[in-house]
């Protein structure tokens, strides 16, 4: 079974709130696949994923290294952007992020199909105009379903 | 003259050293994706704590795999600079044959992830199984019709205990068996490809 949810965020700063939300579901081996066009805010969620974990350092698009990794106390959190990797060797080890000890959030997941689990997160943004956002959220693990009756847009003076 | 010992292939961070045989001093603790920061250092913690000169080594026994594709490749970098340097020759070891229970046949499993695991069986110096790629719901399909075989190995993930054996012992024990290769013929053994 599938949950879904779609929400408006209007600014960044919603966007990285409702990251900081889901931040809290996270457990280690759960994999988030962010889809999206350029600059839809892809690499903005998982800052604010990385803020809700507590990870101080700065989170940059992994585009030219693939994969950075945030080692941390609460979780760890491995942020892949697989869009280099389309038509190339893709054994370079990435299921041990996938599979592994952390939360792994992954952008452009379609180019690396064969590495995706089944039971997954998917986070689908989507400009609209006035720089807001939506932002679909689906899953098939159903331990997250209760998040998904939780997420809500938070005005930014709340 | 002195055997140096490395293996990184898994979680394990391992150096040591051996003389006749013998292991003279070993590091060894779980380092799961800090093998990088730490194997150099450690080999130099062990050299200094022994006084070995590094001269003094004559032979690198090394895991070259199946394991972490990262973490075989530390290991291996490391040895290929020393090998090069000294001139001496790298003993490659599979990482799942040093895992054996010496005493009976055994099943030598490592984590693949996605649901797989690398498999391979072995009987002292015999292959009954050679290295490879297994779906774990055939693995323990294996398992269960060789209940005589020995299950060795971290299978935590497999939810089974294995049987942890001194990898560095069984690579004394089977250097005999090992051809010696020099440094740039020294390559990782990554089954997935």
């Amino acid at each position: 079974m599938n949950k879904t949810l779609t929400l408006i965020a209007n600014n960044e700063q919603q966007t990285i709130d409702l990251a900081i939300q889901v931040s809290k579901y996270c457990y280690p081996g759960l994999v988030i696949c962010l889809t999206g066009d350029l600059g839809a805010g892809k690499t903005t969620f998982v800052k604010g994923l990385a803020k809700g974990l507590d990870i101080k350092e700065k989170v940059l698009s992994p585009t030219f290294n693939i994969l950075k990794c945030y080692f941390n106390k609460t979780l760890n959190l491995y942020h892949i952007d697989a869009y280099r990797l389309e038509d190339t060797n893709k054994d370079i080890g990435l299921e041990e992020y996938i599979d592994g000890d952390g939360v792994c959030a992954i952008e452009w997941p379609q180019y690396i199909e064969e590495y995706i689990p089944s039971h997954i997160l998917t986070i689908e943004l989507l400009s609209l105009p006035n720089n807001s956002r939506q932002i679909t959220f689906t899953t098939n693990i159903e331990k997250l379903f209760i998040m998904f009756d939780n997420l809500t847009i938070r005005k930014d003076d709340d | 003259m002195y055997d140096l010992i490395l293996d990184s292939s898994d979680k394990e961070l391992l150096v040591a050293v051996a003389k006749d045989e013998t292991i003279v001093d070993k590091i060894e603790y779980e380092a799961w994706q800090k093998q990088s920061e730490l194997m150099v250092q450690e080999l130099d913690n062990l050299f200094k704590r022994n006084n070995i000169n590094k001269l003094d080594i004559s032979s690198i026994l090394l895991t070259i795999g199946p394991g972490s594709y990262t973490g075989i490749r530390i290991a291996l970098t490391i040895a290929k600079v020393i090998a090069y340097s000294l001139n001496i020759k790298i003993y490659p070891f599979s990482s799942l044959q040093i895992l054996q229970f010496e005493k009976k046949p055994s099943i030598c499993l490592i984590n693949a992830r996605s649901c797989r695991s690398y498999i391979g069986v072995y009987d002292g110096n015999n292959t009954i199984l050679k290295d490879q790629v297994m779906k774990n719901e055939d693995v323990l399909e294996y398992i269960k019709n060789h209940k005589e075989y020995v299950i060795c190995g971290d299978c935590g993930y497999l939810n089974l205990e294995g049987y942890k054996n001194d990898k560095c012992l069984n690579m004394l024990a089977l250097k005999s068996f090992i051809k010696p290769t020099d440094s740039f013929h020294v390559k990782p053994i990554y089954l997935k490809d």
